[in-house]
C-alpha cells in the first residue's frame, strides 16, 4: 500500500466519526495548551530573573573579597586567618585560570586613614570618603563612563583622580553651619540637577593622611603635615554605573592607594603592618556558563567569592521546583488526553472489525493495517497538538497584555513587571508538536495491535 | 501437477470438551480454468474448505498446494502477498466498504498491492465496464440494488487478474433473476481469463453452471463428479473449449 493511500485512509476514517475525533483532539489541544503555558510561565520567570540580576550587576563577573579587618556577620564558618591573601601573586594566578577574560582589582583605603579637602583653604571637606586604588586602564573595559571629562592617560597618572557621580556631593563647606553646610543630588524644579559646593573637574584636590593622634572637635583629623598630603587633579566624573559602587567614591592609582596605606602605617605606628593586598578583585568571564567553574576552583581554594551567577543557581533551584510542580499538573492533563486517543481508537476497532476483515482477506498486509491505525491515533495528537500551540500563543498573549502584575499576583508567580510573564520560543513549540505527536502515536499502539489481531474470518462471517 | 491439490485435509473445532469435525478427510485436485462447485447442505463443512484453500484458516491436518505453494506453511505477510497475486473473493454478503464508491471498492485489491490511484482507477473503470456498472461508478453501495452490489464485487474479485477466484454462496442474497444475471456474469468472466473458480453452495440450481461438482456431506467427499450437462449460456461462443475436468 502506498504511503499517501495509507494518509487519505486514515484521514478518512478520522472525518467519518469526526464528532468523536473532535472530542478527542479536544482534549490533546486543553493538554497541550497546559503545558505550553505552564512552560511559557517558567520561561518568563526565568527571564524576569535573569533581568533582575542583570540590573544588580554583571551575570559574568565574580567578586573575590579580601581578608578584612572587620569581622563579617555572616562569615561564621570559615576564619578569616585562613583565607589565603590577596595578593599579586593571586592576582596573577586569577589571571591566568581558564575562561577568565578580565581581572580588575581594587586596593580599598579605609575612609578612616584619610581626609579629602577641596578648595582655598581646604574649605571643602569630606571626612569619611571611600578610596579605591584601581588600575585606571581597565576602566574603560569595566564599563565605567565618563561623564565629565575623559579617563586618565598619561605616563603620569599617579595623582590623577576619578570621581564617582555622586562623590562630589559628599564634601562639606567649612564655612558653613548646620543643614546649610551639606548637599546632595536632587532635581531641580526647572529639571535641571543641584550643583556641588565645587567643580571637581576645575577646583583641585587634596588627601591627607589623618594623624590620629591630633583631632579636631568635630572628630575629625588633622593632616599628618606636608609629606602626607597629595593634590590630585580630576580627569573624569563617571556617570552613575550599574551596580552603585562607585556613586560616592573616589578612585585613585593603585600604586597611590599603597603609598597612603604604608604612610598611614608609618604615621601611626601601627604595629605588625603588613602590605597592603587587595581587598577585592573582580573577574570577567568568557560566558556565563563557565562562571560557576571558576568560582568553584576559587571557592576551593579558599576564597571569598560572590557572583550573580551562584545567585542566579539558587534561584533557578527555587523556580524548578515551581516549574516542576506546574509541568507535573500539565502533564496530567495530557496523559488523561492519552487515554481518551486510546479509547477511541478501541471504540473504532470495534465498528471496523468488518472492513479490517475485508482488507485482510483483500490481500493488505497487517503491517499497512497498524500503520493506519498508528497515523490515526498520532494524527490525533498532532492535530491537537497544532491547534494547543496556537491557543496558546493567544492565551500567552492575553496574559501578557492583560497586565502581567494581575497574573503574577493571581498565580504567584515572580515578575519584575518589565519582561513579559509567559514567552513561548521555538523549541517549546517544536516540542509540543512533537510530544503531542509521539503521545498520539503511543495511545495508538495497544489499539493498533488490537487491529491486526483481529481474525479476518470472524469479521466476514454471515450472522 | 494440478493447480490446486489437497490432500488429507482435516479441520477439527474444539468447543470445550467437545470436538466438531467440520473436515474429516478431504482429498481433491482442481485444475486450472476449471469451474469447481463445491455443494451440500448447511453444515456439511463448504465454507470451512473453501476458507482453508483461501488461506484464511490453517488446517488441522493435511496439505493445501496452490500453483505449486503450501499455504498451509506461509507466513501471514507471505500469505497475504500470495492473495494478493493468486486469489480473488466473492462473498455471499458481498462485503463492500460502504464509504466508498464502487470504483474504490473495486480497486482496493490494486490499492494493497501498492498500485497507484491513477492506474488502479483505469483498471477498475474497465472491470466496471466489463460486469455492466459503467454509470455506477460514483455510486456508494446503499445506493444500489443487491445484484448491482455483488456485482462491483465481482469485478473487484477479477480486477487484480487473480489465478483463481473463491465464492462463497454469491448469490444467497439474491432473487432468482438477479440470480440468473449473476451467476452468467461470472461463468462468463471465468472463461474469459481462463480462470479457477471455486463456488460453494447449497443450491442445485447453482451448480448446474460448473464443470464439476463436488458434494459434501458431513465434512467428507460423498460424490466428486463431472457435470455432463454444463448449462453454458455462452455456449456458442465458447463451444470448441475443452470441458473436460481432470479425473
Ligand atoms: N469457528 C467454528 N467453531 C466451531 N465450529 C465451527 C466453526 N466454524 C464451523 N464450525 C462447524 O463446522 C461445521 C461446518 O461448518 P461450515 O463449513 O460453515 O458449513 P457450511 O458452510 O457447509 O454451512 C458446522 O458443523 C459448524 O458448526
Ligand atoms: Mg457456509
Amino acid at each position: 500500500m502506498k504511503l499517501f493511500d495509507m494518509i487519505i485512509m486514515c484521514l478518512r476514517n478520522l472525518w467519518r466519526r469526526k464528532g468523536r475525533t473532535l472530542l478527542t483532539v479536544i482534549g490533546v489541544i486543553i493538554g497541550c495548551c497546559a503545558i505550553i503555558v505552564m512552560i511559557s510561565l517558567g520561561q518568563g520567570m526565568n527571564a524576569a530573573m535573569d533581568n533582575m540580576l542583570a540590573s544588580w550587576g554583571d551575570l559574568n563577573a565574580i567578586t573575590i573579597y579580601g581578608n578584612s579587618r572587620y569581622m563579617w556577620v555572616g562569615d561564621s564558618n570559615s576564619n578569616s586567618e585562613d583565607r589565603p591573601s590577596l595578593d599579586e601573586d593571586a592576582l596573577e594566578m586569577m589571571k591566568n585560570l581558564d575562561h577568565v577574560e578580565t581581572v580588575f582589582p581594587k586596593i580599598e583605603v579605609d575612609s578612616n586613614y584619610v581626609t579629602v579637602t577641596a578648595g582655598k583653604n581646604g574649605r571643602y571637606r569630606a571626612s569619611w570618603m571611600e578610596i579605591y586604588g584601581v588600575d585606571f586602564s581597565a576602566l574603560e573595559k569595566m564599563g565605567y563612563v565618563p561623564e565629565q571629562g575623559d579617563y586618565p592617560s598619561g605616563d603620569d597618572t599617579l595623582h590623577t583622580l576619578v570621581f564617582g557621580n555622586e562623590a562630589a556631593y559628599q564634601f562639606r563647606d567649612t564655612k558653613k553651619r548646620g543643614q546649610n553646610s551639606y548637599t546632595y543630588k536632587q532635581m531641580l524644579p526647572d529639571g535641571t540637577w543641584s550643583e556641588p559646593f565645587f567643580d571637581p573637574m576645575t577646583e583641585s584636590v587634596l588627601i591627607y593622611v589623618n594623624n590620629m593622634k591630633k583631632q579636631n572637635d568635630d572628630g575629625t583629623y588633622q593632616s599628618g603635615g606636608r609629606a602626607y598630603e597629595f593634590k590630585m587633579t580630576t580627569a573624569a566624573v563617571l556617570e552613575q554605573d550599574n551596580d552603585w559602587q562607585t556613586v560616592y567614591s573616589l578612585m585613585i592609582d593603585m600604586d597611590l592607594a599603597k603609598e597612603i596605606i604604608n604612610s598611614y602605617n608609618r604615621l601611626n605606628n601601627v604595629k605588625d603592618a603588613k602590605d597592603p593586598e587587595f581587598s577585592q578583585i573582580k573577574l570577567w568571564v568568557d560566558d556565563i556558563n563557565n562562571v560557576d567553574a571558576v568560582e568553584t576552583i576559587l571557592s576551593d581554594l579558599g576564597y571569598n567569592t560572590s557572583s550573580m551567577a551562584s545567585q542566579r543557581k539558587s534561584m533557578q533551584g527555587q523556580l524548578g521546583v515551581v516549574q516542576m510542580v506546574l509541568g507535573c499538573l500539565a502533564a496530567i492533563s495530557l496523559l488523561v488526553a492519552a487515554i481518551g486517543i486510546t479509547n477511541t481508537m478501541i471504540m473504532s476497532i470495534y465498528e471496523r472489525t468488518r472492513e479490517i476483515g475485508i482488507m485482510k482477506v483483500l490481500g493488505c498486509f497487517i503491517s499497512n493495517i497498524r500503520v493506519v491505525f498508528l497515523m490515526e491515533a498520532g494524527m490525533i495528537g498532532l492535530l491537537g497538538g497544532a491547534i494547543g500551540t496556537v491557543i496558546s500563543y493567544v492565551i500567552s498573549a492575553v496574559m501578557n497584555t492583560l497586565g502581567s502584575d494581575t497574573f503574577a499576583n493571581m498565580f504567584g508567580i515572580y515578575t519584575d513587571g518589565s519582561s513579559p510573564i509567559s514567552i513561548i520560543p521555538l523549541w517549546l513549540v517544536l516540542l509540543a508538536l512533537a510530544f503531542s505527536t509521539v503521545i498520539g502515536l503511543i495511545s495508538g499502539f495497544y489499539p493498533a495491535n488490537r487491529a491486526v489481531k483481529i481474525s479476518a474470518l470472524e469479521a466476514i462471517r454471515n450472522e | 501437477m494440478s493447480f490446486i491439490e489437497v490432500t488429507g485435509l482435516r479441520k477439527v473445532y474444539r468447543l470445550g470438551q467437545e470436538k466438531v469435525y467440520a473436515l474429516k478427510s478431504i482429498n481433491l485436485r482442481i485444475e486450472k480454468g476449471e469451474i469447481c462447485c463445491i455443494l451440500g447442505t448447511s453444515g456439511s463443512g463448504k465454507s470451512t474448505l473453501l476458507n482453508m484453500l483461501a488461506g484464511l484458516e490453517k488446517p488441522t491436518r493435511g496439505d493445501i498446494i496452490i500453483n505449486g505453494v503450501n499455504i498451509a506453511k506461509l507466513s501471514e505477510r507471505k500469505l497475504a502477498k500470495f492473495r494478493q497475486e493468486n486469489t480473488g473473493f466473492i462473498f455471499q454478503a458481498y462485503n463492500l466498504i460502504p464509504q466508498l464508491s464502487s470504483l474504490e471498492n473495486v480497486g482496493m485489491p490494486l490499492m494493497f498491492k501498492g498500485w497507484s490511484r491513477r492506474k488502479r482507477d483505469k483498471e477498475a473503470k474497465k472491470m466496471l465496464e466489463a460486469v455492466g456498472l459503467k454509470s455506477r461508478m460514483k455510486h456508494r453501495p446503499n445506493q444500489m440494488s443487491g445484484g448491482q452490489q455483488q456485482r462491483v464485487g465481482i469485478a473487484r474479485a477479477f480486477v487484480a487478474k487473480p489465478n483463481v477466484v473463491f465464492a462463497d454462496e454469491p448469490t444467497g442474497n439474491l432473487d432468482t433473476k438477479t440470480t440468473a444475471d449473476v451467476m452468467e456474469l461470472m461463468v462468463k468472466m471465468c472463461r474469459e481469463h481462463n480462470l479457477t473458480l471455486i463456488l460453494v453452495t447449497h443450491d442445485l440450481d447453482i451448480a448446474k453452471y460448473a464443470d464439476r461438482i463436488v458434494h459434501l456431506i458431513d465434512g467428507d467427499i460423498h460424490s466428486d463428479e463431472v457435470n455432463k450437462a454444463v448449462y453454458d449460456p455462452f455456449a456458442d461462443k465458447v463451444d470448441d473449449k475443452s470441458k473436460q475436468p481432470a479425473s
